[in-house]
Order: C-alpha cells, then sequence, then structure tokens
C-alpha cells in the first residue's frame, strides 16, 4: 500500500499581468492511500488544477508553505519526472500537443523510463498491452500512430490521457477534469479505463465540476473545496447533495464567504 | 612538412591528372583554375564569415591509397544495397549497380572511371550548366585540385525505382585534401532517387571541398537526399546546385549533421517553365563549431515553383545561421517562392540566426517567408516529464519532432534511419556539457 499526503498546502502563481504573487491555495489537506478513489468538487477558479499541478510537480506552480509526501517522504524537492517515476500521473486539464513526436513512441518511452537500459520493454510485449488498452478505450490503432495530441479533438485528448495512465500503471493518478467536454458514450469510455485500474495498488484523486462522472467512477471520499481550501469532506452521497444545492447553497450552509466567479 | 609556397603546383597538378589518366579537357580545366583561383573572390553570404578558414590550403596532390578496414569504424550499412558506390579517400571501396539499369544506359560510377569511360557525357555537364568552375575561388580551387567523387547519369524516359546510393569518406587518418565532385544528370522524363552519404575517418584537421550538381532536364524528377557528417577536425565548403529546365522537379532533403566548420553553398536554379524544387534542410549544430547554411532558390522560368524549409537544433556554444534566399527575377511571371527558416536554442551560449531573403523582380507572384529562433516550449517539456521522462530525452523527443518535417521527407528508410541516429547522437553529444 502506498499513501499519499497533502499537508497545509499553500501555493502561489505570479500574475503575468500584474507581475505580482497571488496565492491561490490557503492550507489544502488531504491524505489518500492507493485502494482508495476520492473525488474533488468545487467551483471554477476554486483551485483545483492548481492542486493538481503542485501536487505533479509543474514549475509555474511555487510551494510557499506546507509538504506533499509519499510514503511518509517529503517529494517537493523532486522534478516532475522523478515525481512521475515515484508513482504520480496527472492526467491534464489541457494536454500539451507534440509535432513529430508519435504517441506510440512517447508510451514506450514513458514505460522504458521506469525501466532499466538493459531491461526495455520488448516491442511485442509493448503492442500487446497497447492493443488491450486501445480495445477497453474504444480506440483505433491509426490514433497511436498520430503526432501527440496534435489535432485531436478534445474527447480524443481525454482518452489519449486514459490510455497513458492504462499503459504507465502509476500508483497515484490525479485526473483533472477527464469528462469535460465528453458526450455521455466517451465519458462511460473513460470510466471504464479508470475503473479497469483500480484495485489495492492503484489511488485516484479526480477533480470534477459535475457530480456525473461520479455516477460512473464511484469516489470513496468527496471533497469540497472552495476559495483554495477543502471545506467539506464526506462520502458519494455529498457529490449528490452539491448537484441538489448548488456550490452555492453549500457555502450558504457552511457560512463560508467566498464569491464564485460562476455567480452573477 | 612542405609550406604552400615551396610546393611546384603546376607539376604536381599536372602529374596527379596524368597518372589518372584525364582527358585533355579536364587536364586544362585544373591548370586554367589552379592559375586562377587565387585572384578570384570568395563567394559572400550574408551573416557568415568564414573567410579565416583554411579551406584553400591545398596539400600536394598525389594518388594514394587508403586502408578500407579503417571504415569499420563507421558502422555502414549498405551490404544489401542494389545500387552503390563508397570510396574512402581516394580509393573506390565498391561500386554497386543493378545490372537492369546498366543495360538501359544508366551510369553509376567514380568519377575518374567516368571521365575515362564517359568523357563526352561528362565534359558535357561537368561545370558547365549548374555552376562554373569559375564562379568563385572555392569552385575554382576545386575544379583544380579534385581528387574523388561519382557520376549518375540516367537517361531518357528510365524511371530508377531502386535508390542510388553514394558513400563518401573523408580518410582524415592523415593530412590529405578530400575534394570531391559528384555529378548527377537526370535526362529528360526520368527518374531517379540519389542519397548520399559523407564522413570522415580520423581526427586529422583536413580540408573538405565538396560541388554537387544536380541537371535536371526536362521532365525529369529527382529526389535528393544527403547526410553530411564531417568530423570535428574537418573545415568544410560544402556546396550543392541544382539545375532544373522545363517541368523538371527536384527534391531536397539534406542533413546538416557535420561536427565541424562548414559553411553551405545551396543552390537551386529553377530555369524552365513550371520547374519546381522543395528544399528541406535540418541541422544540429555543437560543441564551438559554426555551419553557416546558406540556401538560395532563383525563379528565372514562369510559373516555377520554389520552397525552402529549414529547422535546426544549436547546443552548447555553437552558432549556427540559416539564410534562405528566394529570387524571382524580373519576367518569372505566375511564380511561387515560399520559405521557412526555423532555428531551436538548447543553451544560453549557444548563438543561431534565421535570416529570410526575397528578391521579388516580378509582380505577377506569390511569395511568402517565416523566420523564427526560439527556445523549446517550456509547456511541451513539462508534458513529457510528467510521465517520466528524463529532461534530455524529452529535449531530445520534443527536437526530433522539430526536426521530423524534414526526416519524414527521406524516401530511403536506410538513410532515414541513420540520419535519426545521426542527430541522436549528435544531440547526446551536445547535451553532456549541459
Ligand atoms: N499558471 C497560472 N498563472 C496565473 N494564474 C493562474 C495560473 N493557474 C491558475 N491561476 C489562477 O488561479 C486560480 C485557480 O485556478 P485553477 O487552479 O485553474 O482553478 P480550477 O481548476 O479550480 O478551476 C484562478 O484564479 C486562476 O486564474
Ligand atoms: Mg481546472
Amino acid at each position: 500500500m502506498s499513501k499519499l499526503e497533502v499537508k497545509n498546502l499553500h501555493v502561489a502563481v505570479v500574475d503575468e499581468d500584474k507581475g505580482q504573487e497571488k496565492e491561490i491555495l490557503k492550507g489544502v489537506n488531504l491524505t489518500m492511500n492507493t485502494g482508495e478513489i476520492h473525488a474533488i468538487m468545487g467551483p471554477n477558479g476554486t483551485g483545483k488544477s492548481t492542486l493538481s499541478q503542485a501536487i505533479m510537480g509543474n514549475p509555474a506552480y511555487k510551494v510557499t508553505e506546507g509538504d506533499v509526501l509519499l510514503n511518509g517522504k517529503s517529494i517537493l524537492e523532486l522534478p516532475v519526472d522523478e515525481r512521475a517515476r515515484a508513482g504520480l500521473f496527472l492526467a491534464m486539464q489541457y494536454p500539451a500537443e507534440i509535432a513529430g513526436v508519435t504517441n506510440v513512441e512517447f508510451m514506450r518511452a514513458a514505460i522504458n523510463a521506469r525501466r532499466a537500459d538493459d531491461d526495455q520493454i520488448p516491442v511485442l510485449e509493448f503492442m500487446k498491452f497497447l492493443d488491450k488498452n486501445l480495445a477497453t478505450l474504444d480506440m483505433t490503432d491509426d490514433m497511436v500512430e498520430r503526432y501527440l495530441n496534435e489535432g485531436f479533438s478534445g474527447g480524443e485528448k481525454k482518452r489519449n490521457e486514459i490510455l497513458q495512465l492504462m499503459m504507465i500503471q502509476p500508483k497515484f493518478a490525479i485526473l483533472d477534469e477527464i469528462d469535460s467536454g465528453l458526450d455521455i458514450d466517451a465519458l462511460k469510455v473513460v470510466s471504464k479505463g479508470v475503473n479497469a485500474m483500480r484495485g489495492p495498488e492503484f489511488g485516484s484523486l479526480i477533480i470534477t465540476h459535475y457530480q456525473r462522472l461520479l455516477n460512473y467512477i464511484v469516489p470513496d471520499t468527496v471533497h469540497v473545496m472552495m476559495d483554495g481550501r477543502i471545506v467539506e469532506s464526506g462520502g458519494p452521497e455529498l457529490a449528490e447533495k452539491l448537484e441538489a444545492e448548488g456550490y452555492a447553497g453549500v457555502r450558504d450552509d457552511l457560512g463560508i464567504d467566498v464569491k464564485l466567479t460562476d455567480e452573477i | 612538412m612542405e609550406t604552400q609556397a615551396e610546393i611546384d603546383f603546376q607539376s604536381a597538378v599536372s602529374a596527379f591528372s596524368a597518372a589518372r589518366n584525364e582527358p585533355d579537357w579536364l587536364q586544362k580545366l585544373r591548370l586554367t583554375m589552379l592559375a586562377k583561383y587565387p585572384e578570384l573572390a570568395l563567394p559572400k553570404f550574408d551573416k557568415i564569415q568564414y573567410q579565416r578558414w583554411p579551406l584553400t590550403d591545398a596539400h600536394e596532390p598525389a594518388v594514394q591509397a587508403s586502408d578500407a578496414t579503417a571504415l569499420a569504424a563507421l558502422d555502414l550499412d549498405y551490404a544489401d544495397a542494389k545500387n552503390v558506390l563508397v570510396t574512402f579517400g581516394e580509393t573506390v571501396v565498391t561500386t554497386r549497380l543493378d545490372p537492369e539499369l546498366a543495360a538501359q544506359g544508366v551510369i553509376f560510377t567514380d568519377i575518374f572511371t567516368a571521365v575515362r569511360d564517359y568523357p563526352e557525357l561528362v565534359e558535357k555537364y561537368f561545370m558547365t550548366t549548374a555552376i562554373k568552375p569559375d564562379a568563385n575561388r572555392l569552385t575554382a580551387f576545386h575544379a583544380a585540385f579534385l581528387n574523388g567523387g561519382a557520376f549518375l547519369y540516367v537517361p531518357k524516359n528510365v524511371v530508377v525505382k531502386e535508390p542510388i546510393q553514394g558513400y563518401y569518406i573523408q580518410d582524415s587518418t592523415r593530412k590529405q585534401d578530400f575534394i570531391q565532385h559528384v555529378l548527377v544528370v537526370a535526362d529528360t522524363n526520368s527518374q531517379v532517387t540519389y542519397a548520399e552519404n559523407y564522413a570522415t575517418v580520423g581526427t586529422e584537421a583536413n580540408l573538405a571541398n565538396v560541388v554537387v550538381e544536380v541537371i535536371a532536364a526536362d521532365d525529369a524528377h529527382v529526389h535528393f537526399s544527403a547526410v553530411d557528417q564531417f568530423s570535428p577536425a574537418t573545415t568544410g565548403y560544402l556546396s550543392r546546385q541544382g539545375n532544373l529546365a522545363n517541368d523538371a522537379q527536384l527534391d531536397w532533403a539534406v542533413g546538416m549533421m557535420n561536427d565541424g566548420n562548414v559553411v553551405v553553398d545551396f543552390n537551386t536554379d529553377l530555369v524552365g517553365k513550371g520547374a519546381h524544387a522543395e528544399v528541406k534542410v535540418v541541422a544540429v549544430t555543437t560543441g564551438k563549431q559554426l555551419q553557416g547554411i546558406d540556401t538560395r532558390v532563383t525563379n528565372y522560368g514562369q510559373h516555377t515553383i520554389g520552397h525552402i524549409l529549414q529547422h535546426g537544433v544549436i547546443l552548447e556554444t555553437s552558432s549556427l545561421i540559416f539564410n534562405g534566399v528566394g529570387h524571382i527575377v524580373k519576367g518569372a511571371r505566375g511564380s511561387d517562392s515560399q520559405q521557412e527558416s526555423r532555428v531551436l536554442m538548447l543553451s544560453t551560449h549557444a548563438r543561431g540566426d534565421a535570416n529570410p531573403i526575397l528578391l521579388i523582380d516580378e509582380n505577377d507572384v506569390t511569395a511568402g517567408h517565416a523566420a523564427s529562433v526560439g527556445r523549446v516550449d517550456q509547456e511541451q517539456m513539462y508534458y513529457l516529464m510528467s510521465r517520466g521522462i528524463d529532461k534530455k530525452r524529452a529535449e531530445r523527443l520534443v527536437i526530433r519532432g522539430f526536426l521530423g518535417n524534414v526526416l519524414t521527407e527521406i524516401p530511403a528508410k536506410r538513410v532515414r534511419d541513420q540520419l535519426t541516429a545521426t542527430i541522436e547522437r549528435k544531440l547526446e553529444n551536445g547535451q553532456k556539457s549541459e
């Protein structure tokens, strides 16, 4: 079993326009183990993506206080590639496009980065594993021969993130709005992929704006995030409450004083 | 060693020519150019400073053999190539041409055999059409001291399906000039794919002077690819010249993977109506070297098309200059000149230049250019690294993607794979110091 802990995490970004630091996360606490699925829900602009990027180690996000620990060891000093090899994975809300690098060579490089130079994955074994995962995700072979995310539709990019997740088999996967822009069929396919990963050696933190995804990937724990903090945690029923009352309702119940960006 | 002033070049060049049984016209041309070259000006290329390089410090010419076993160091892979010529220094190691092609009149042989066996054909095209021997000091020097190369001739209406390959290896196990001439003539309505490789064995400091002429007659189609990888100790003048008649097409794909200083004179003349050239260049520059690449296409004929695409990567303290010159002369109505030059800098000490030059003397044309000098995209790097790929490998992936649009243009898989491997090697070397 592995454990991922976020302790009193404060994160700032540099506002390009004003040229000054802006605090986005204001003390996030979260503990999860492999075998568990956690969901984070929250209004837009609340810091959900910031949390995922800070855990993964995006250099644009500066940790000003607190810690992130994997199996009791701080990972804040590790660059992103080392965090990835230590077992973290982030399905990004906006994956980069890279012309000239095929999807398949990229995935092989990612897998081989976790193996010794004299123990690189045999081509046949890789292709078999790839075919199996492609089938689960209803993806065609030509998707993997295309350049990485280049010209992919929004839905194709999301599927491709899940394909990478299934190929790489991390310990912890953070899925940042993997449901946005997906129709119901695509949502089911993506959920099937994530559910196939479920097991005692896999944990996932699912970030979403909508409760809908959680009908397909049922979480063990749901957290509500507002204004850079986790303000409430509970079981799957919390997601339903949010769906019924809206973020404003939950905010008012809790008596929190924040303005939601979606409010007019 | 004798200094240049002490050598009687006149007699040495005559003796060399005689030893090679050269026809009179070539011997005469050599001696004329020998007398003339010191007076001629060096070719000028915008922003490329190479005037002090030792490009005309000739050694005494002499016919000398090279030991082909030394080629093992290069791991050349031509065992199953049907049409191939391999030379090492002045020594011809292998000549192979599919007998069916030979029966159709295709000629592919080393330049000295060619001038002896096909004197009229070589005389007709050798530095007469694509470039003149007295064009500048370096072409004249070339004509005087020529000591290797090849001749490829494809007769009228002949379509060569299998690629023709040349490996021209410089012998730098000793002091010896490498002065190579490759003459490619595609006669009317013929088609051919030709690929050439240059490399160095040995560590001596030597000069390389390479002139390649590609002459495409009416309706001919030539696909030409090249990978140049001269050693750090080689200083080179690398000139490739194309001349296209009516409706001819020439596709160039060239990888500049040299490790030493080179000045590259890459020129295509679209002479005939409807001629079309696609020029694709990739370059990787490392160490302290300078690769100065001047790529020019001139539209003389009406309705001609000239496209230049150059992508390069600079590491360490090296410099890479891409000039892209598109020139449409008056009268070349309906012509098109497009170019794109992009340079990616991996080090803050590197120097890069992408320099577009459009010279348009005719109104009824289309023309455009794009140029940029930039750094590796940090979002792309983050994305790749977030999957566990380390920084250097991620950089190499992004770069390979960036250079990919030229790589994919190379038709022979063997050459393509070899260029990919060469890029990888050069990048790995360049990254070591970072
Ligand atoms: N790279 C960044 N540079 C500047 N501001 C950012 C950056 N990333 C996020 N922000 C700001 O931080 C706040 C939280 O954003 P984000 O974490 O994307 O929220 P969420 O994912 O919950 O919608 C927003 O106000 C957003 O504009
Ligand atoms: Mg977000």
